[in-house]
């Protein structure tokens, strides 16, 4: 893919796609009280590592995904990517990945992966092009035509995964991309996805419940605690890539399992 | 297949059956003319007095037209208001659903002591009373809209005007189309109503002179006109149905499922 003409000045190219968190913190304003959601969050991402953030339901780790992709302000501290501060959406930088697919149901496959190059005024033809290379990168090449209803869920996530893909941005956030598959889905769409990334070399942030997905996925593992969020571990996956499924049942994988879960089960 | 050919067909022949009975109950004596005048001695009727149907269908179409376009754009509008800012819903939707529950018709003497007994008064009357469904729907169709694709919308980059139009618009189609379908019909009976209680002019108005001196072949013609012009506007409603939903196919899965289910579609793999 060719990269975009506008794309944000970046300081250094070693930077794209650089993730640092710096002393966030989140505080929910209500009626009766302020409610702290995140407290004094820090962690650093190099870039095309595979990161997985994991917690207890509630302990805020959606909404720091959501800080990430500019989609809500953090009252404390600074994001930066790719080297700049991230105050507001900006698809050159960041693509997203919602849980529910969120494609639009009027619109086709490739019409979908098209929308945000649509809002910028790319031309149709080079809006085509692109779309038809991202959803080839994600193994839906000839389902361009279908609408939303006509696919399966994986091949719905399939398609949302090319919208995010499809402008070339360094990172790809994802919240919980996976949770509302079936689990043999679910298996198969970790593995395209670790495929898609070796291929395309993005940071990935992913936010999980699963345990296990989250070991068999990612390069590093950040456990936060509930509420107030905080990271309570980060620990490095050393297992070799390519996963395998034989993998999971090995005590390596085991015992980054079992750390994980003592955190989550001492904090929620 | 064939089944869906002798659903048509049967569906054909009830309507043949009906003009038919129409035609023979009163011919045959079983029931009076004056109750229902035969369909052939309907027409004469109509035929005859073209003129003065001609003149009265104009007067009620424009009433229709105009009310209808007070009606649609005020309640989208008015809904759409409504539907995506918090604070006027909180004023003004327990307003107007307690209003949706009054018979408005008890307005209309109001409207001609204020406007007259011309098409003012009926164009005023008809408007309100399908201006109420037609925000409503609308009202619903905006705040049904799934936050998570404006959410998606937004991880874009697309700005505010963007959103309305790419996806709020979109996605508020079909219920805005089910409200104008209500809302269109109300603005029918509104107008015609109106006429024959108090008016010079329109259909309702004939349909009612004509009642006052028992001619029921022309007051059936006058039901006729009405009854076409019902259909006309269904018509309309559905041709425009069709236009959105070629824009618009998700979420109008039913008709996608019968074309695959028909074997019109077939899987690509």
């Amino acid at each position: 893919m060719q990269p975009l003409a506008n794309v944000t000045q970046l300081k250094p190219a070693a930077r794209a796609g650089a993730i640092e968190v710096k002393n966030v913190g989140q505080v929910f304003k209500t009626r009766s009280q302020d409610v702290v959601a995140l407290e004094d969050v820090s962690l650093e991402v190099k870039p095309g590592r595979f990161v997985v953030l994991v917690g207890p339901s509630g302990c805020g780790k959606s909404t720091l995904l959501m800080m990430m992709a500019g989609l809500r302000q953090q009252t404390a501290g600074t994001i930066t990517i790719s080297g700049a501060p991230i105050l507001q959406p900006d698809p050159d930088r960041v693509g997203v990945v919602f849980q529910e697919a969120s494609l639009f149901p009027w619109l086709t496959a490739e019409d979908n992966v098209e929308f945000p190059l649509a809002l910028r005024g790319v031309p149709k033809a080079e809006r085509r092009a692109k779309a038809q290379d991202a959803l080839k990168l994600v193994g839906l090449d000839g389902f361009g035509k279908r609408h939303p209803h006509e696919l399966s869920g994986g091949m719905k996530q399939r398609v949302s995964i090319a919208r995010g893909l499809v402008q070339d941005p360094p990172v790809l956030l994802m919240d919980e991309p996976f949770a509302a598959l079936d689990e043999q889905t679910r298996m198969t769409m970790g593995d395209e996805l670790l495929r898609i990334w070796a291929a395309t070399g993005k940071t990935v942030v992913f936010v999980t419940h699963s345990l296990t997905e989250a070991v068999y996925l990612a390069d590093e593992v950040i456990v936060m605690s509930a509420r107030p969020g905080r990271i309570v571990d980060h620990l490095q996956v050393q297992l070799p890539r390519p996963r395998t499924y034989e993998m999971l049942s090995g005590d390596a994988f085991g015992s980054l399992r079992d750390r994980i879960w003592r955190h989550i089960r001492k904090s929620a | 297949m064939s089944a869906r050919i002798s659903a048509k067909t049967l569906r054909l022949l009830i309507v043949i059956g009906l003009i038919a009975l129409w035609e023979l109950l009163p011919r045959t004596g079983l029931i009076p003319e004056l109750f229902l005048p035969s369909l052939s001695s309907t027409l004469i009727a109509g035929w005859t007095d073209a003129g003065e149907y001609g003149h009265a269908l104009a007067v009620t179409l424009y009433e229709v037209v105009v009310s209808m376009a007070f009606a649609c754009g005020g309640g989208i509008l008015l809904g759409a208001i409504v539907g995506s800012l918090p604070r006027p819903r909180v004023l003004i939707m327990p307003m107007v659903s307690s209003l949706y529950a009054v018979p408005l018709v008890i307005l209309y003497p109001v409207f001609t002591v204020w406007l007259g007994i011309g098409s003012e008064s009926k164009i005023a009357f008809a408007s309100i009373y399908g201006f109420l469904p037609t925000m409503l729907a609308t009202a619903a169709g905006i705040q049904t809209i799934d936050p998570q694709l404006l959410l998606a919308a937004r991880s874009m980059g697309a700005t505010l005007s963007q959103r309305l139009v790419r996806v709020i618009i979109p996605a508020a189609i079909p219920t805005v189309l089910s409200g104008l379908r209500v809302g269109g019909a109300l603005v029918i009976v509104g107008v015609v109503v109106s006429e024959m209680l108090i008016s010079s002019a329109g259909i309702g108005y004939l349909i009612s002179r004509y009642r006052t001196i028992l001619d029921s072949a022309h007051v059936f013609a006058g039901v006729l006109l009405v009854l076409f012009l019902a259909i006309g506007f269904n018509a309309v409603i559905r041709w425009i149905e069709r236009k959105a939903a070629i824009w618009q196919t998700g979420t109008r899965a039913g008709q996608a499922n019968d074309e695959v289910a028909s074997g019109a579609m077939q899987p690509a793999t």
